[in-house]
């Protein structure tokens, strides 16, 4: 955040910068195009819907933002900081990969489950929006290879793995989650745990190894963290 | 997904022979403004296609398009029923005609699948990539194509000693896999390099359920170079 004080605005006995005018005005229409994306779907949301909701003006919205495009895309980027930031936190308490993969995926969607609203924004909504914002779900899906591709050290013959299957992978976990949320359940996609688990280690693990991680998941996890 | 909505109608449609019936004037009509939507759809993308452009593409009057669909949204979904109903019997076609052990089909039907998305790749993009965004009845016949693959999956469970104790779930992850890198290479307009996906999708799908020595095998056995089989 830039350190220079403009001075209080014009007629301002509030004290606040205009920076931090602005600050608490992008957060509010962050929150408001989050909340109101995950109630109508992005396309039929609107540029005045998201200033009522957000309580700022049309004219202030254009000095934060180019259109809704850009907001959302704003808005995607800190969930996407906020849930990496959760995700590494989660990881970094583990001490083999196996455990980092288990702690990611556990803090991943006790995220989503918790909060509904992103959930849809993030992995719904971002897919089926406008090309750009597409493109920038596949940024944040693709973030996740080399975490994941560290377990090709794990793997008992390399060779045995062809290269770009975390991409697959990946996809593969997405669309499951993905399609909790299309089916109602976000509050459920806790329960995908041990599947998911399963699904991730075995291409490294193989499948026995990969099954008793996901059982030990299943009988000792509760979705409190 | 070529047998679609026709091209050769349409150059055809200029002249109609004196013996036309109406019948078949009627499924002309709607044969081009299927593959007007999809070619409309595929290179601009779902929210920028109006009924206006799909009438001028498949050179019909409005009249004529609302006596086929009330609106574009019914359009795009007819169309996607269409490509969906066609690829997955096509695909049924091809394991029918080439029998052959279980691994082996799961990799030809990848194969045809990913063949069927190349040779077309401006309409699967329309229907793959842009028709989860037209709403809930397309959604929901996008989701039920996602689950085709699953019951010949689900066979190879009877190849894994442990076949009964997978997870639910994983055939539905591998679908998922599947159509996940079919969509993110259509999306980037890179349908050219989705034959380079087929050897780590059959990798990824058989290792679950016949490990991954024999996995590797039959997914190198898959030339990156596919023939379009079906063009």
């Amino acid at each position: 955040m830039p350190e220079a004080e403009l001075g209080p605005l014009p007629g301002g006995h509030h004290g606040l910068s205009r920076e931090q005018i602005a600050d608490s005005q992008r957060e509010r229409l962050l929150a408001a195009i989050a909340q109101e994306v995950a109630a109508r779907g992005y396309r039929t949301t609107t540029i005045s819907e998201i200033v009522k909701v957000a309580s700022v003006s049309t004219r202030d919205f254009y000095e934060l933002f180019d259109g809704k495009e850009e907001c959302f895309l704003a808005a995607f980027d800190a969930v996407r900081a906020h849930l990496e930031e959760l995700v590494s936190a989660a990881a970094a308490g583990e001490e083999d990969w196996p455990h980092r993969v288990i702690a990611a995926l556990r803090a991943a969607l006790g995220f989503f489950a918790a909060e509904p609203d992103l959930a849809r924004l993030s992995l719904l909504e971002s897919v089926s929006s406008t090309p750009a914002i597409a493109i920038r779900f596949r940024e944040a899906v693709l973030a996740a290879v080399p975490a994941l591709a560290e377990g090709r050290e794990e793997l008992a013959d390399p060779d045995l793995l062809l290269p770009d299957t975390e991409d697959a992978i990946l996809g593969g976990i997405v669309s499951l989650a993905t399609r909790s949320i299309v089916a109602g359940e976000t509050e459920e996609l806790f329960g995908l745990l041990p599947d998911l688990v399963d699904f991730a280690l075995s291409p490294y693990l193989g499948a026995e190894r990969a099954a008793e991680l996901a059982g030990a998941v299943e009988a000792g996890d509760s979705p409190s963290q | 997904m070529r047998a679609l909505p026709g091209r050769q109608s349409r150059s055809s449609s200029d002249a109609p022979p004196a013996s036309v019936t109406r019948t078949s004037a009627h499924a002309d009509q709607r044969r081009r403004i299927l593959r007007a939507v999809g070619e409309l759809v595929g290179e601009r993308g779902y929210g920028d296609v109006t009924v206006e452009l799909i009438v001028k593409r498949a050179r019909v009057s409005f009249k004529t398009f609302y006596k086929h669909f009330p609106d574009r949204e019914a359009c795009l979904l007819a169309l996607c029923e269409i490509a969906f109903d066609s690829s997955e019997r096509k695909i049924r076609e091809r394991l029918d005609a080439e029998p052959g052990p279980w691994p082996e089909q799961v990799a030809l039907a990848l194969r045809t699948l990913i063949e069927l998305i190349v040779v077309e790749p401006v309409l699967a993009r329309a229907v793959i990539v842009e028709s989860p965004t037209a709403g809930p009845a397309i959604t929901a016949r996008y989701e039920q194509a996602t689950k085709a693959l699953v019951p010949l999956l689900r066979e190879g469970r009877a190849f894994n000693p442990r076949g009964a104790e997978l997870p639910e779930t994983l055939e539905d992850t591998l679908a998922g896999a599947i159509f996940w890198s079919a969509y993110q290479r259509l999306m980037v307009g890179e349908a050219e390099q989705l034959p380079a996906s087929v050897p780590v999708l059959v990798e990824l799908v058989l290792r679950s359920y016949i490990g991954p020595a024999e996995a590797s095998r039959i997914a190198r056995a898959e030339a990156p170079d596919l023939q379009p089989a079906l063009a």
